[in-house]
């Protein structure tokens, strides 16, 4: 009988109300849905909106979304000297009034002078000393590159301020005519006196160079890794498992009948007992603190998200009368899907493959596949599952199984399914695809590591007899945390241990005590663990804070070197870039016809890094990509030239070890790439292609920005473009190698002048 | 689910702020696709339809004003009107029945649906056999779980309207649908 007092009212026949409850007890299959279909539609509403909607208010609802990490790179950038470059100069000719006197221009009330234009849409005053025809000195405002710009005067002031930010590393013109205002007050009959077309008032300013962001992910490598802190997120029995979600918030069980608040007292319970065989559990919504934030499903247990961020839902088991329905929702709660019913009570989480199946083992033990449909997907072969480890990849094309045959990795596309050394279990993938696992011997335990879940090798094994329990890779696949158990447990609690992944460099991971089931935080900053209170007995969840330490000094390093080598180059100073160079850099200039300095009747007048990317970590080596502008002495720039300079590590400093170098390449008015950055994205990448000018967004597609491999092969790939940032994001899936990134002249300003021409630059994905 | 005062706030922020309107945008897109592949059973068409009543949002919010009905309905609504606008542009696609008619010859693969899934998904597969008005109330009220008066906001009606399409909708399932639900759900 339905609960809804409206359908109570209109249904009292027994017949309808038979209807009316089958159509509540299930609700139709999930659409299928494109996974990228949902952010390219907010990306090009959010483009319309940001240049529709009035711009006062931006900024004032949500917030900006630094996260610490980011934000102290970028300031420690911004520390280390990355200043600007161009002053500006002001060039004034003036038209003329009514009365035949010359229009002026205070240029002491403008940006003269001013060597760091800052990138934020500030406005550029012009000030007249007479009447203009104002109508027509705004309309003759041209900026370049393209630029969105409103004009308003104040006064006898015009000013101009672009509708967004500047880009960095960029020269701008701003070019007008300074009409003097027609003579009203002349008769008709007066032909008036003609007068030499007055000359434009031309302002050029630079912007300033922008802090390099990090170009590697922080490394979680067992060194760099430092326990800060730990807190509990509410009291013992009040969660009765959590797992992270995509987003980085936590999905919790907890007993039926928990407030909204961390501060009432509930029965214990202990993680390990399944919650879904107790009384009645929620799953909720936590923030990272442990904030219940919404019941998302009342009577629900043993939740479980994707591990994409953008795929906003979970799934959970939900036990009615003897039989648990596997339910996806979103997190606001609403109802997805019933995707499986099995019989009794699930004991584990369903896992989720991608973001658009899950697994999971029915009341016979047998492991299963369905799409968000509700649609089996048939499994190469039918896996039986006693309490063994299922873990899926995080594509969803492998799943590692610890069969009551035997330990497999199951491949869904049908391969024969690749056995695991006997007695694999404890399965972890990490995000580039790496299976980690464990087995215990009489002796200790052994962790073992298949890259990309195939040939596995023995990287570790407990030194003294320990076992070893819980593998949780690092979000960057460098390192795992585990939990160790002493031989005689009577000699020592349980406690966390953080192992690179190559098996060295074992260490502590926080105090000793009782610590177990590690998870990392999908941003790296927290670990979720359980610990046992001693005051209860039971268990209770926790989250510890965590500190990287040394993520960015080789890049830091490796930047100085090339702003070293580069100063002297722009001072004219060959003998001190040849101090940068090793021996192989010095043949590679030799050999590549790149001067080191300037040749005679011009400059290097300045030079800013494009890209910055890591290739290799033994030895540390970086890319950087380097544009130098060329001026004629004293005057103006001319041209640039672009380099790709190889940085590596040797003994204790950098050196330039090689380089490639572009042609010279005259400026132009067409709009350019100013920076290229890669971005890890789990599973995949995001290339981001910055632009100088303001861009016609049509023609900014993945048929002008293309990513290729080094045979020329077009890689698939989603390209978004946001206006209001002059940024363009590929979303594409590569693996470890170098490839190139075209802009093709297919690209327009809003003025439909094209890139001035195509832009090419290698891109080094590492693994 | 927010509650009304939060999004009418949100609302009132997203008419200046397109973060704002980013964040309803992530709120409400799950159940206007969903509704909209409810309405077209297509995926590429549910997107060009999700896709427009979201730019269509984004072009008319400032004149939308709260009216005592969640914002979702307006959503709702732009919806219905862009499937419709959808269908007049593509005449003919759309197997429209008549109130009277009876159910469509494709029932006996219904039938065999109805053998092979479980009984929800028996009764939601005939959901779909049902004529537009009825099949547009039944969704709105049992999968999105809307109000009657809501309901009759979105779809233009009263409220009593709304009630006789839900159970002449139910009815029809529950007279027409094949003799192995009937046994089910117990009708003689």
């Amino acid at each position: 009988m339905t609960d809804d007092p409206e359908l109570q009212e209109i249904f009292t026949d027994p017949g309808h109300q038979e209807v009316v409850d089958l159509l509540q007890s299930g609700r139709p299959a999930t659409p299928p849905l494109d996974p990228h279909f949902r952010s390219y539609l907010r990306a090009k509403l959010m483009t319309e909106a940001h240049r529709t909607l009035p711009r006062q208010a931006r900024r004032s609802w949500l917030g900006l979304g630094f996260k610490p990490r980011t934000l102290a790179l970028s300031m420690a950038a911004v520390a280390a000297g990355f200043l600007v470059v161009l002053g500006v100069q002001i060039y004034l000719h003036g038209g003329s009034t009514e009365m035949g006197q010359p229009v002026a221009v205070d240029i002491t009330k403008t940006i003269n002078n001013k060597s760091d234009v800052s990138t934020a849409a500030e406005p550029i005053r012009i000030p007249f000393s007479g009447p203009v025809d104002k109508n027509a000195v705004a309309e003759s405002v041209v900026i370049e590159p393209a630029t969105s710009v409103t004009k308003q005067w104040i006064g006898s002031t015009l000013v101009i301020t672009p509708t967004h930010a500047l880009a960095p590393n960029t020269t701008y013109t701003v070019r007008l005519q300074a009409s003097a205002t027609p003579a009203a007050s002349t008769p008709p009959s007066v032909k008036p006196t003609p007068t030499a077309a007055p000359s434009p008032v031309v302002v050029h300013f630079s912007t300033v160079r922008p802090p390099i962001p990090p170009v590697t992910a922080p490394s979680f490598a067992s060194s760099n890794v430092a326990w800060v802190s730990d807190s509990r997120l509410d009291k013992s029995g009040t969660i009765l498992n959590a797992v992270w979600t995509g987003g980085g918030q936590l999905l919790a069980t907890r007993p039926a009948g928990q407030p909204g608040s961390a501060a009432s007292a509930t029965p214990s319970a202990t993680p390990s007992s399944s919650p879904a065989s107790g009384s009645a559990t929620d799953v909720w919504l936590l923030s990272q603190s442990g904030t219940p934030l919404l019941d998302l499903a009342p009577g629900a247990s043993l939740p479980s998200a994707p591990s994409t961020p953008a795929v906003r839902m979970f799934a959970a088991w939900s036990v009615h009368g003897g039989q648990a329905n596997l339910e996806v929702r979103d997190l606001q709660g609403n109802l997805i899907a019933t995707v499986a019913t099995i019989k009794g009570t699930p004991e584990r989480a369903a896992i989720w493959l991608g973001s658009d199946r899950l697994a999971y083992v029915d009341g016979n033990g047998t492991l299963n596949v369905v799409d968000l449909h509700g649609n089996p997907i048939v499994l190469p072969h039918q896996v039986k599952v006693s309490r063994g480890s299922v873990e899926a990849s995080p594509s969803g094309g492998l799943i590692a199984v610890d069969g009551v045959e035997g330990p497999v990795v199951l491949d869904l596309a049908g391969a024969p399914a690749k056995p695991l050394p006997s007695g694999a279990t404890g399965f972890d993938w990490s995000a580039k695809g790496d299976l980690a696992f464990l087995v215990q011997q009489p002796s200790g335990s052994d962790l073992y590591v298949a890259a990309d879940g195939k040939q596995s090798t023995r990287v570790a094994s407990s030194p003294a007899g320990q076992t070893w329990t819980d593998l949780n890779w690092a979000p960057d696949a460098s390192s795992l945390l585990l939990a160790t158990k002493p031989a005689d447990s009577s000699s020592g609690a349980p406690s966390l241990l953080v192992v690179n992944r190559d098996g060295s460099n074992v260490v502590p991971f926080g105090a000793h005590t009782e610590y177990t089931a590690p998870e990392w935080s999908p941003d790296g900053n927290l670990v979720l663990f359980t610990r046992r209170d001693d005051a209860t007995g039971g268990v209770t969840f926790q989250v510890a804070t965590v500190s990287i330490s040394g993520t960015n000094s080789a890049e830091q390093q490796a930047i100085a070197e090339v702003d070293r080598f580069m100063k002297a180059r722009l001072a004219g100073d060959r003998s001190g870039a040849l101090a940068e160079l090793d021996s192989n850099g010095q043949a590679a200039f030799q050999s590549s016809g790149a001067p080191l300095t300037s040749a005679a009747g011009s400059t290097f007048d300045r030079y800013y890094p494009v890209t910055v990317q890591l290739t290799r970590t033994t030895p540390s080596t970086f890319l950087i990509g380097v544009r130098t502008f060329i001026a004629k002495p004293g005057g103006a720039e001319t041209s640039f030239v672009e380099e790709q300079l190889m940085v590596v590590q040797q003994d204790q400093r950098y050196l330039i070890h090689d380089v490639q170098a572009s042609p010279s390449q005259p400026l132009s008015h067409g709009p350019t790439v100013v920076s290229v950055e890669v971005l890890q994205t789990p599973p995949g990448q995001q290339i981001q292609v910055r632009f100088d000018a303001d861009l016609k967004a049509e023609t900014v597609t993945n048929g002008t920005v293309q990513v290729k491999t080094q045979d020329g092969t077009l890689i698939q790939s989603q390209v978004t473009f946001d206006p209001e940032t002059h940024l363009a994001t590929l979303a594409v899936k590569l693996r470890p190698g170098t490839y190139q990134l075209v802009v093709t002249t297919g690209v327009s300003d809003i003025n439909n002048v094209p890139l001035a021409q195509e832009y090419d630059a290698p891109l080094v994905i590492s693994r | 689910m927010p509650d009304g005062f939060e999004e009418r706030e949100l609302v009132e922020h997203a008419k200046e702020d397109p973060e704002a309107f980013g964040a309803l945008y992530d709120r409400y897109f799950p159940q206007i696709y969903r509704f909209a592949y409810s309405r077209v059973r297509d995926q590429s068409l549910a997107e060009d339809v999700t896709s427009e009543v979201f730019f269509k949002a984004l072009r008319n919010i400032k004149r939308y004003t709260y009216s005592g009905h969640p914002f979702s309905s307006w959503l709702y609504q732009i919806t219905l009107n862009a499937v419709a606008d959808h269908y007049r542009g593509a005449a003919g696609k759309e197997v429209e029945l008549e109130e009277g008619a009876d159910m469509p010859s494709q029932a006996p693969a219904v039938v065999d649906e109805v053998v092979r899934r479980d009984r929800s998904r028996r009764v939601w597969a005939a959901i779909n056999q049902l004529p537009q008005q009825q099949r547009t109330a039944m969704i709105l009220k049992f999968s999105e779980d809307k109000k009657i008066e809501d309901i009759a906001v979105i779809m233009g009606k009263s409220a009593g309207a709304v009630k006789l399409l839900l159970h002449r909708g139910v009815e029809r399932l529950r007279r027409e649908l094949p003799p192995q639900l009937e046994a089910e759900v117990g009708v003689p």
